[in-house]
């Protein structure tokens, strides 16, 4: 069907069916900020009362339009975005309904926005959702929550689309020419990679939320050859919900000279070897650490078995919130989608729940987890703490974890210099680097991007060959030293991948200078 | 529904009769993807996304844009075109931009979309899952899994007169099960198959919570160097980590497992792995649904990559090919894979091992060391001892350092191949023909007690 009305457009010119991304153009024809006044509100009525009709207990209809920009330079060369030979840019619009019938979800979505289409796929949602209840064995619970109309969006100083083309180029550019200028440099790449997101949510339940988010995310990688070893060094850059202002802040051309060195030294630095170490964690490390063994096993809906196909499940049981101690007195962990700048800041989830921000980790004690409005009577809690997120129109939207940071240490907390003054024998790491932990989150090994040496109190040489393991709750409890506020800060991933299909999330994590006593280094390479 | 031949060659005629730059390239990509899944025996998600979209690169000279658009209307198409033409014009040139590809170029027919595949809905799913839940419940074992459905086309077309369509359509099968008490977890799946009458969710459930059962209570032995058993998925996910190394580029320009030892020398022509190692892309090949379509709309065309240890070919992408003064090999060291196997059941291996490990699953691969393809992993979903020939009982799961280029130097048996996804999810092209493997001094790090 789908197919012949595509057929039948080519074309047209001036149909309504299809025309030029219809919600690009019912987004100009909105005023903004007037949810009840918006052409969506009329379109998202017509899939709740048709869900409605044909017997749904619930339903929501998602609009969003995302657009993804990004320029990458590599060795001078304007390199692709999307396998093109080209930067490029790419739109994409449509909606998602998602209905409850006989106790089921039942999701469909399409590109296609129109009062046809609309009524189709809520009807192909619910026969997904009858289909489906042949095989029910529970049925799904949702956590009331109050209905709002409202409108947030992310704070921009500077759109992307407001700096040229030229500008962005020659940005990347200086970048590329000051590394390549150091000798043992072989390869440079630099980009930059802005997402919007405009969407609007009516629900069943009265909500009409209009959001619109920016995304940016800069950084450099610079690769150098000596001595036959290759090795890369990565600038790390918090990516950030904000504008162009992310990059213009970076201070990567202050820095493009240091980290090339540093790839360089990187090439003769003599292995780390096997042992017990103390690790001295930047935040630009941390942050992965943080993601991947307190964030993700605080998941519920991990907790509870729904991942257990695939992303796993936790080490975490539900009976452990308020028992089980995750770290040592100084571990206090926070998750926050309210924090100016947090890529996972919103002001609504995708169910319509506002957004909240709440401990999960006290002194060093489990107290809560993340939860969204159909698993938070899993721990018997009667309202959700707003973690339900699609990554597109495209997509069913189900738990993503939001910022989790970890809390900088009380005042006269020692500074990053004071810690590694007090440091006999560690390593210190510095950014990203490989990371793999199993499916209950409880053996990890953690890589970094550069490391040095801390001997008798003194940061002395770089070293090569460092990988660590953690198991999770003896790691934590390790932690004895965070450094202050002043130290805090706050990095992420662009690629937070979990679910079936898989979906992307944008997590930031906020960290302040850790140290962790005694953990075994190097055994990878053993 | 996915679209014809004749409808993708009407839009992207369209598109390049719009177009007024110098060259241009188009590319469609759209159909149904569909997925059930469940948890604790009961489905959590089904789903039906529909999508489109065509990516437009213009081409002024060597600057080239691209931009994509999901509508196909003429006021779209437009203000897409006039987007990217003002793109490209404000591009620095890109000296490595390839002229492109002209016609004729012949690819190898066959037919990868079968209406049992198409036709593969939700209620036929959710049945799918209730004959496999019911299993789980006599057992007593709880049932997670996802079943993806593509119904699928890649087409486009360029200015030079070049035009491609291909349609393909499959479903997959996976099961993780557990047990109640949270000690037991097995695994089992088909994947990428053509036609549905190849998924058996029944047989396949009783592997996996079979599995779960006897995996329960697992105990804690020593890190150290195993004989291990890597049944076809965990064989599959270990094969995939060397095909990025057979880039040419990488090794020659020094950043690779494959380079030579001076700069621009590669091991092409070296015997890197044993004798019982060979790979090859097998285009057309008749279980595999892949792509006979390689890099920018060449014909693939079947290659071998590894045979009998010795590299060679290595992937020679266009621009590099001509740099170098060589034929580009469009075929991707990712496509329609096939390593060959052998006549070794997954039980004779067992027989003949005196002290080993049996590998149900791999989990979070991550690369270590590009330069030696040290990886590490994860062991999941029913690990297993075995002594003097036989299955003693199950073992707390390992992490592991190993690299495929020590392992492919070590294997003492392989089966029969079958096909199985090489990535970590199953969203993306990516079944080839992987025999189950039994390797010897593999090197297991930690232990782990998660199940």
């Amino acid at each position: 069907m789908l197919r012949r009305e595509f057929v039948k457009t080519l074309g047209a010119t001036g149909v309504a069916l299809y025309a030029s991304d219809l919600v690009g153009d019912l987004i100009a024809q909105s005023p903004k900020a007037r949810v009840m006044e918006s052409r969506f509100k009329g379109l998202s009525d017509l899939a709740l009362s048709e869900a409605r009709r044909l017997g749904c207990t619930y339903a929501d209809i998602r609009f969003t339009r995302n657009v993804n920009d990004s320029v990458a330079v590599r060795d001078r060369i304007v390199t692709d975005s999307f396998g093109f030979g080209a930067g490029g840019m790419e739109t994409s619009a449509g909606f998602g309904v998602r209905v409850i019938h006989s106790g089921v979800w039942g999701f469909a979505s399409s590109p296609f926005v129109t009062e046809g289409d609309i009524k189709k796929i809520t009807a192909q949602a619910t026969e997904v959702a009858k289909a489906s209840a042949v095989s029910k064995r529970f049925e799904v619970k949702l956590a009331p929550v109050e209905a709002y109309q409202d409108y947030w969006s992310v704070p921009v100083q500077q759109k992307p689309e407001d700096v040229s083309l030229d500008d962005k180029i020659a940005f990347l550019m200086k970048i590329n020419e000051a590394a390549l200028k150091v000798p043992g440099v072989i390869r440079v790449q630099s980009n930059m990679a802005f997402d919007y997101e405009w969407k609007y949510l009516a629900t069943s339940e009265g909500s009409y939320l209009e959001q619109e988010i920016w995304r940016t995310s800069p950084g450099f990688t610079v690769t150098a050859l000596k001595n036959g070893k290759a090795k890369s060094r990565t600038f790390s850059v918090a990516p950030k919900s904000a504008g162009y202002e992310v990059v213009l802040n970076a201070k990567m051309l202050e820095n493009v000279e240091r980290i090339a060195n540093e790839a360089v030294e990187h090439c003769t630095a003599p292995p780390a070897g096997v042992g017990l170490k103390d690790l001295i964690m930047t935040p630009a490390h941390a942050m992965l650490t943080i993601h991947e063994i307190v964030a993700h096993p605080t998941e519920l809906d991990r907790v509870v078995g729904y991942e257990a196909n695939y992303a796993g499940t936790s080490f975490v049981k539900t009976s452990d919130v308020g028992k089980l101690m995750m770290g040592s007195k100084l571990f206090n962990v926070t998750c926050d989608r309210t924090l100016e700048g947090g890529m996972c800041t919103v002001g609504y989830d995708d169910d319509g729940v506002k957004s909240q921000r709440w401990p999960i980790i006290r002194e060093g004690r489990l107290v809560d987890l993340q939860t969204n409005r159909e698993t938070a009577h899993y721990i018997g809690q009667t309202a959700s703490k707003g973690c339900t997120f699609a990554t597109s129109w495209r997509n069913y939207p189900f738990l993503r974890m939001p910022n989790v940071h970890v809390e900088p240490g009380p005042p006269g907390s020692p500074t990053p210099e004071e810690i590694i003054a007090d440091t006999r024998d560690g390593i210190l790491i510095d950014g990203r680097g490989s990371y793999s932990i199993d499916q209950q989150r409880f053996n990890g090994q953690f890589g970094g991007d550069a490391f040095w040496e801390v001997k008798n109190g003194k940061k002395t040489r770089m070293l090569s060959d460092v990988t660590y393991n953690a198991i999770t709750t003896d790691f934590w409890q390790n932690l004895d030293a965070t450094s202050g506020k002043e130290s805090w800060e706050m990095f992420g991933t662009t690629g937070d991948a979990k679910g079936q299909p898989v979906q992307i999330n944008h997590p930031s994590h906020g960290s302040p200078w850790v140290r962790i006593r005694r953990i075994m280094v190097g055994a990878a390479f053993s | 529904m996915a679209y014809s031949r004749d409808e993708i060659k009407q839009i992207t005629d369209k598109v390049l009769n719009m177009c007024k730059a110098d060259a241009v390239e188009v590319r469609f990509s759209g159909g149904e993807r569909s997925a059930t899944r469940f948890a604790n025996s009961s489905i959590t998600a089904n789903l039906i996304e529909h999508d489109q979209e065509v990516q437009i690169t213009v081409r002024y000279g060597q600057k080239a844009a691209s931009a994509t658009t999901h509508q196909f209307d003429d006021d779209s198409l437009k203000r897409t075109i006039d987007a990217v033409q003002a793109l490209a014009r404000r591009k620095p040139d890109n000296p490595e931009l390839m002229p492109l590809v002209k016609p004729p170029q012949t690819y190898l027919e066959f037919d990868a979309a079968l209406p049992s595949a198409v036709n593969f809905g939700p209620a036929e799913r959710a049945r799918m899952v209730k004959a496999s839940t019911d299993i789980c419940e006599k057992k007593g074992v709880l049932g997670a899994g996802y079943i993806p459905k593509f119904d699928w086309v890649d087409g486009s077309a360029n200015s030079e007169g070049l035009f491609t369509y291909f349609h393909y359509a499959d479903a997959s099968f996976i099961l993780t099960c557990r047990t109640p008490d949270q000690t037991g977890s097995g695994w089992a799946g088909t994947t990428g198959v053509k036609d549905i009458k190849n998924i058996d969710a029944e047989m396949l459930t009783n592997v996996a919570a079979d599995k779960a059962i006897k995996s329960r209570k697992p105990r804690a032995i020593e890190p150290g160097n195993y004989t291990v058993i890597l049944e076809p998925r965990p064989a599959a996910r270990y094969l995939s980590l060397m095909t990025n190394s057979l880039n040419a580029r990488n090794a020659e320009e020094g950043r690779s497992f494959m380079s030579g030892k001076q700069r621009g020398e590669t091991r092409l022509g070296e015997k890197v792995f044993g004798d019982n190692f060979t790979l090859r892309s097998e285009i057309g090949n008749p279980i595999l649904r892949q792509s006979p379509i390689g890099q920018d709309g060449l014909a693939a065309r079947s290659i071998t990559w590894v045979e009998k240890g010795v590299v060679k070919n290595l992937f020679y992408d266009r621009f590099w090919a001509n740099r170098q003064k060589k034929d580009p090999t469009g075929t991707t060291p990712n496509m329609s894979l096939v390593m060959e196997g052998g006549t070794t059941s997954v039980e004779e291996m067992i027989k003949s091992t005196k002290r080993g490990l049996l590998v149900s699953f791999f989990w979070y691969i991550r690369p270590v060391d590009q330069m030696t393809l040290l990886n590490t992993g994860m062991t999941r979903d029913g690990l297993f001892l075995i002594e003097n020939g036989e299955i003693v009982g199950p073992v707390q799961n390992f992490r592991w350092n190993e690299s495929p280029a020590v392992s492919f130097n070590n294997i003492s048996a392989l089966g029969p191949q079958v096909p199985m996804h090489t990535g970590e999810a199953y969203d993306n092209p990516g079944t080839a023909l992987v025999p189950a493997m039994k390797l010897e001094d593999f090197t297991m790090t930690s232990i782990s007690p998660a199940v």
